[in-house]
């Protein structure tokens, strides 16, 4: 059954028209003047200038976690290339040169033009390897191919951009926690 | 211990039937039975991971648990090793909670020690062991973590992991085909007994006792048969690995195309698994009366000749050439010439066999078909091969096509067109090919840049066996079904008949056509089609030699 909606009665002075676009206008107008004669108090940015700060969880461009030692923590099970919906991440698997480890990704590529930002991967991964906090947002290049983020683009990050307390981006070669990390894993620890 | 004395009855479409009781309500099962089998008639799935259909009996992994009623009351009893008795009462996990404890019991100790290897386990997402837990496991864990799982395997093989865990027996070389994880074995001793039943020569054995059980080979001797890489389909869990298709492809992303083996007349039921229109492996597809489960590893890896070395366009005295001017250029060749060689070939499908015929049948008196193979037949392995290359031997012989290829080489100077169709002549026999070469204009129909693409002066490329639909006749005289997988190199790549058609201008728009036409040739195939064929084949009355 289709619900039906009165409409609103309207008053004599509505009615007229001219009132009511005069009321409107004067709301535009208040807003333009105030921007005119003080620009500072109006709630915008001047972006690309000046930019807003990103929080971590916003999904942004990816990366892929290191091992004490520098090697990805992927150990290619393709779980997030199934979990996508976009289909964009293709790898191919290989033995890892570790006898600890038994399999690592030979290609990782995710293409980011094809890529739905959605962040099922960074959920489906078991092992904490690729996630979605660089804030790297705006993405620019001259070619397709160039928006295809391969394996080593993706390992390309420095932990001084993360906070401290993200103590699995602080084990990376170059973090706060690397040496402790490192020392442990010679030892047979990567946790 | 198993024995061959104890395979499986197995329930066959004419088997004697039995009334017995499943959880309180009558039904009729196959006599002879085992418990397994009988309740798989009726709908009931029994989890196992030991028994095997085309394996003897074991009995050892304990999982098939029902309760049966004995001269103490109801009782539990393994399911594939009881046999069916009139009268009998069975309770199944549906109505009885013991069975479901049991069961559940029975996937508790087997997950112990097994590693959580799943997300990097070539097996995961056809591991028996993942799809038991979720239809009879489903535990709480009662593991302690701070001891986590021990290895037990073979203590040579021990090594502590990248989280410091007691781990071992893994990436182990068995062989030249196979590799070994020991941790993810659950002994259920399948490999063995194919090893030992099936490939009659008994390479994997079952070392130490107890939980520190372990499958292993001979001291210093490898796994080397021409059917080991079966035991990596018949391994319920990634413990057996077959080296060909290690970490290639998740399970789970292929797609499966039914199809027949093309390398063996005994023509092996095959399933074509690909993905983004690449064939990633071949598994065996059950047939009772051809192949049972098992391929030969020279069938399971005819998948990496798909991608290697094919002839994607058309190729005219050593220039590459398109396919639609190829195919335009034999046309003129063949309508040019004064007389022309048709060679037939077992290894094509019977369309393009009989599109051979009716492209005859329009030259009228200008053409002549030849037919037969140079290569060697062999002996019967008594496993899943006849020994006979030519898969469609048969089929070729029923369409009336005769074993006449030296006749072929003895006039090579009558003709001045040959049509080599899907048959590498300069590959078999170099020697006898050679004489042919006088033969000015040489046409091939191939699918790879093989020797006689090479010797040709005009070669057109044509889909391979995995890429078409059709039909071939096996050795017993049993029509197969082939079934085409999209991983045809490129687009524009024709079957074979369809080919030939556009040479003689039959107007042949689907394979439907070329199989009517072998239809009219051959008696025993009136009244089939595709559909009646089916995925098992059938059986032409009459027609084995």
């Amino acid at each position: 059954m289709a619900r039906v909606v009165p409409r609103p009665e309207m008053t004599l002075a509505e009615k007229a028209y001219i009132p009511e676009i005069l009321r409107g206008m004067r709301v535009t107008w208040s807003h333009f003047l105030k921007g005119f004669n003080e620009p500072e108090t109006l709630p915008v940015q001047s972006y690309p200038e000046v930019q807003w700060e990103i929080d971590r969880n916003y999904r942004a461009k990816h990366r892929l976690m290191k091992r004490p030692d520098g090697e990805p923590r992927c150990v290619a099970c393709f779980m997030c290339s199934t979990a996508c919906p976009a289909r964009c991440i293709h790898i191919e698997a290989t033995e890892s040169d570790d006898p600890r480890i038994e399999k690592k990704p030979a290609k990782f590529d995710i293409d980011l033009l094809v890529c739905v930002f959605c962040g099922l991967c960074a959920e489906a991964c078991p092992v904490d390897a690729i996630r979605m906090d660089t804030k790297v947002i705006a993405l620019a290049a001259d070619t397709r191919g160039k928006f295809v983020a391969t394996k080593e683009q993706l390992l390309d990050w420095n932990p001084a951009d993360y906070p401290a307390s993200d103590t699995q981006s602080q084990k990376a070669p170059g973090g706060l926690l690397n040496a402790e990390a490192r020392a442990r894993w010679a030892q047979g620890d990567a946790t | 211990m198993s024995n061959s004395y104890n395979k499986p009855v197995l329930p066959k479409a004419d088997s004697k039937k039995v009334s017995i009781v499943v959880d309180g309500a009558d039904v009729e099962v196959p006599e002879g039975t085992n418990l397994v089998e009988a309740l798989k008639t009726i709908g009931i799935d029994t989890p196992h991971f030991c028994y095997h259909q085309d394996l003897p009996v074991a009995g050892n992994c304990r999982q098939c648990m029902v309760e049966t009623d004995g001269p103490r009351g109801m009782g539990l009893a393994i399911a594939c090793y009881t046999p069916v008795r009139p009268g009998m009462k069975v309770a199944t996990d549906r109505s009885s909670e013991k069975v479901k404890t049991a069961r559940k019991a029975v996937m508790e100790f087997l997950l112990a020690n097994h590693p959580l290897d799943c997300p990097i386990c070539d097996k995961a997402g056809e591991c028996t062991l993942q799809d038991n837990y979720m239809s009879s496991g489903k535990h709480e864990s009662r593991m302690r973590e701070e001891i986590g799982k021990q290895y037990k395997g073979a203590p040579e093989h021990r090594h502590l992991d990248a989280k410091g865990q007691d781990r071992g027996g893994k990436h182990i070389d068995l062989g030249p085909t196979v590799i070994l994880d020991q941790e993810r074995c659950i002994l259920c001793d399948r490999c063995t007994r194919f090893m030992r039943d099936v490939a009659g020569d008994e390479q994997l054995y079952i070392a130490a006792r107890g939980d520190h059980a372990f499958i292993t080979t001979f001291p210093g001797q490898p796994l080397q048969h021409d059917y080991d890489l079966n035991v990596t389909d018949i391994c319920p869990v990634g413990a057996l690995t077959g080296k060909h298709f290690r970490f290639q492809q998740r399970v789970w992303l292929l797609s499966k195309t039914e199809t027949i083996a093309p390398d063996d007349s005994l023509g092996a039921n095959i399933t074509v698994e690909h993905h983004d229109g690449h064939v990633w492996r071949i598994m065996p597809r059950r047939h009772p009366d051809v192949n049972k489960s098992w391929i030969s590893n020279a069938t399971r890896l005819l998948y990496q000749t798909l991608s290697e070395n094919r002839l994607t366009g058309g190729s005219f005295r050593g220039a590459d050439v398109p396919l639609a001017d190829a195919v335009e250029r034999a046309r003129e060749l063949v309508h040019g010439a004064r007389k022309v060689a048709l060679v037939a070939s077992g290894h094509l499908t019977l369309e393009d066999n009989a599109a051979l015929l009716a492209l005859a049948e329009s030259l009228g008196s200008r053409a002549e078909v030849f037919g037969g193979s140079w290569l060697a037949v062999g002996a019967p392995d008594g496993i899943a091969r006849s020994g006979d290359p030519v898969a469609n031997r048969l089929g070729c012989t029923l369409l009336g096509i005769s074993d006449n290829l030296s006749d072929l080489v003895r006039r090579a100077k009558e003709f001045d067109c040959l049509v080599v169709a899907g048959h590498d002549l300069w590959a078999a026999d170099a020697e006898r090919a050679k004489s042919l070469s006088v033969i000015p204009e040489r046409i091939a129909l191939s699918a790879w840049h093989d020797a006689t693409a090479q010797a040709s002066t005009l070669a057109v490329g044509i889909r391979a066996w995995a890429e078409v639909r059709g039909s071939m006749i096996n050795v017993q005289g049993r029509i197969q079904r082939l079934q085409a997988a999209p991983t045809a190199p490129t687009p524009d790549l024709e079957p074979a008949w369809q080919v030939i058609s556009r040479l003689g201008h039959l107007g042949w728009t689907s394979e439907v056509d070329a199989f009517r036409f072998a239809q009219g040739r051959i008696p025993a195939l009136s009244g089939l089609n595709y559909r009646t064929i089916g995925s098992q084949g059938r059986i032409l009355e009459g027609v084995a030699p």
